[in-house]
C-alpha cells in the first residue's frame, strides 16, 4: 500500500516537513503504528491539557487520555477530512470523553463545584508553552469578553467545567430554558468573534 | 431531564448545549432528530462545534508521562481497528449517543494506565499506590460521535456493525500480534539483559500486552525513593506482572536494577534490567506472581543477587 510505504521512521528519507495530523490519521487508519506514535507526540499534550482542565485529577486524566487515543486508533478510518481538521475531530472526542467520565463517576460528581466557576483566566495559570497556544488563548479570552456575564459563565461552566445544562442552571440559579438559550447565544457570539464559519 | 416549568423550547435552542456536550441522552436524541431534518441546523452545529474546539485549543497543554505512550503503544497490536463507515450511511435521524454513553467511560479500553501517582487534589482517592480494579470488557467500540454536523455516524447500527463489535470483544490474535509490539518501544528504554535480545524483547512485549489485555488487569502507582513515577501492572489470573518507571536513573556498569517478588517465604528474584535514564524503563517480571505478593526493585551488583542486598527503591503491594 502506497501510503504505508511512505512511512519510514528509521530511514533517512524522511520528508522535510513533518506530516500533518490529517496525513498521520490516514496512515493510522491503515494500521500504521509509527504514524500513531507521531500523531500522539503532536497532540497528546493538547488532549491531556483539555481533559485535565475538566477532570483536575492527573491520574484520572491520563487514564481518559489513554482511552481517547485508543479510540483514535480504533476509529481512525471513520475520520472524514472533508468534515473538518484532525485536531477538531480529536479534541471533540477528548471533550466528550472527559464529560462522559465526569457524568459516570462519583469522583466527577464530587468535584468541588468551584472548579467550574473558575474563570478562563484562572484556568490559564501556567504560562503557555508555545506562542501558538498563547495567541489562541488571547483570542478566546478577548472573544469571551464580548459575551454577557451570564453567557460567559454558562459557556465556561459547560465547556471547561463539564457540567450539564441542568447543573449549570442550578449553579447559576436560572431556569433550564434560559441556560439553553444562553449557551446557544453565547456560542454564536463566540463563533462570530472568532470568525469560525464554514 | 425534562423542562419542568418551562414552555416548549424549539429543538434549535439546544444547539449550544449540544456542541458543549452539556445535554443528556434524551435531549441529544431530540436535537439530532432536528439535525436530520435541517441543513441549516447542521451547518450551525458544525460551526458551534468548531467554536467549542477553539475553546479547547486555548487550554494550556500538559505533557503526559512517558509511561502513557509506552503503554498505549503496547496495546495497539491487540486493539483491532474499525473499518470505515460502510456506505451508504444509515439515513434518517441519528441514533442518539446514549447507548454509547452507558458503556461510556469503560468502553474500548484496557484499564491499565501508567498514570502518575500525583496526589489527587479533588477526588477523595488515596494519593499514592492506589489500586484500580480493572474495568474489563475491552470491547464495545463506542460509535464515533459525528463531530461535525451530528447527522449521525454515531449509529450503533446495523447488525453487521454489532457483529463487528462483538468480534472486538475477543482479540484472540493478540498473542500473535503482540510480537509485533516488540518493535514499538522506540521511546522507552528497554534493556533487559539476557538471551538474544530480539527474542527476549518479543517475550517482554508480549507479556506486557497480555497483562494489558487481561480482564483482571490491575495497576498500582507510586513513586520511587527519588520521586520517579513507578507503576506496577499485573494480572492475578495470568500470574504475571510488569514494572514501569519513568526516567529511572542510569546505573554504573557494575550495577543492575533487580526485581523481586516478596511474600511470606521471602524475596524471590524476578529478573534484572537497566535504564538509560530517560523515557520509560519497564520489564515484565520473571517467574509467577501470586495474589498478594509484593513487588520490589533494588539496586544490585551487575547480574543480580540471590537475595536483596539493599533497600528497595520502590515497592508495590499487589
Amino acid at each position: 500500500m502506497l501510503d504505508l510505504m511512505t512511512v519510514d521512521p528509521a530511514g533517512d528519507f524522511a520528508s522535510v516537513a513533518p506530516a500533518t495530523k490529517e496525513e498521520l490519521l490516514a496512515r493510522v487508519a491503515h494500521g500504521d503504528q509509527s504514524a500513531f506514535g507521531e500523531l500522539y507526540d503532536q497532540i497528546a499534550p493538547r488532549v491531556l491539557g483539555l481533559v485535565k482542565r475538566l477532570l483536575v485529577d492527573h491520574a484520572q486524566s491520563e487514564e481518559v487520555t489513554q482511552e481517547i487515543f485508543l479510540e483514535i486508533w480504533q476509529s481512525a478510518a471513520r475520520y472524514e477530512q472533508s468534515r473538518g481538521g484532525a485536531s477538531t475531530w480529536i479534541l471533540t472526542m477528548a471533550h466528550r470523553r472527559a464529560v462522559d467520565r465526569i457524568r459516570s463517576s462519583q469522583a466527577g460528581r464530587d468535584r468541588d463545584t468551584k472548579i467550574g466557576i473558575r474563570d478562563l483566566a484562572v484556568a490559564y495559570d501556567h504560562v503557555a508553552e508555545t506562542v501558538e497556544v498563547r495567541l489562541e488563548h488571547e483570542r478566546v479570552e478577548k472573544a469571551m469578553t464580548r459575551l454577557t456575564e451570564l453567557q460567559r459563565q454558562a459557556v465556561s461552566l459547560a465547556y471547561y467545567g463539564g457540567f450539564s445544562h441542568s447543573e449549570v442552571a442550578d449553579m447559576l440559579h436560572i431556569p433550564l430554558g434560559t441556560v439553553k438559550t444562553r449557551l446557544r447565544d453565547g456560542l454564536i457570539r463566540l463563533r462570530d468573534e472568532l470568525g469560525v464559519a464554514s | 431531564m425534562t423542562d419542568r416549568n418551562e414552555r416548549e423550547l424549539h429543538p434549535a435552542d439546544l444547539a449550544g448545549a449540544y456542541a458543549l456536550h452539556a445535554l443528556d441522552a434524551t435531549d441529544v436524541a431530540a436535537f439530532e432528530a432536528h439535525l436530520a431534518e435541517s441543513e441549516q441546523a447542521r451547518i450551525e452545529a458544525a460551526e458551534l462545534n468548531d467554536t467549542a474546539v477553539a475553546l479547547g485549543l486555548a487550554v494550556a497543554p500538559v505533557q503526559p508521562s512517558a509511561a502513557l505512550k509506552a503503554n498505549l503503544m503496547s496495546m495497539l497490536a491487540s486493539t483491532p481497528q474499525l473499518p470505515p463507515v460502510p456506505a451508504p450511511r444509515a439515513a434518517g435521524p441519528a441514533t442518539t449517543d446514549a447507548p454509547a454513553s452507558v458503556s461510556g467511560a469503560t468502553s474500548v479500553v484496557a484499564p491499565v494506565t501508567p498514570a502518575a501517582a500525583e496526589p489527587t487534589e479533588v477526588s477523595g482517592e488515596a494519593p499514592t499506590a492506589q489500586v484500580d480494579t480493572a474495568r474489563t470488557d475491552p470491547a464495545a467500540p463506542r460509535p464515533v460521535a459525528d463531530i461535525r454536523s451530528g447527522t449521525g455516524s454515531t449509529s450503533p447500527g446495523s447488525a453487521a456493525e454489532r457483529a463487528q463489535a462483538r468480534w472486538f470483544k475477543r482479540p484472540a490474535q493478540f498473542l500473535l500480534a503482540a510480537a509485533a509490539a516488540a518493535a514499538l518501544f522506540v521511546g522507552g528504554t528497554f534493556l533487559g539483559q539476557t538471551l538474544n535480545t530480539n527474542q527476549f524483547e518479543s517475550q517482554q512485549a508480549a507479556g506486557l500486552a497480555q497483562i494489558n489485555a487481561a480482564d483482571d488487569a490491575q495497576r498500582a502507582a507510586t513513586t520511587t525513593a527519588d520521586g520517579q513515577e513507578a507503576t506496577l501492572v499485573w494480572s492475578n489470573k495470568l500470574g504475571i506482572s510488569a514494572v514501569l518507571v519513568d526516567n529511572l536513573p542510569a546505573l554504573p556498569s557494575n550495577q543492575d536494577y533487580q526485581l523481586w517478588y516478596i511474600n511470606a517465604e521471602g524475596a524471590v528474584p524476578a529478573g534484572t534490567f537497566d535504564s538509560s535514564g530517560d523515557g520509560t524503563a519497564w520489564r515484565v517480571l520473571d517467574g509467577t506472581m501470586h495474589a498478594g505478593d509484593q513487588v520490589g526493585v533494588t539496586v544490585e551488583p551487575n547480574g543480580g543477587s540471590d537475595q536483596p542486598t539493599s533497600n528497595p527503591i520502590v515497592a508495590f503491594q499487589s
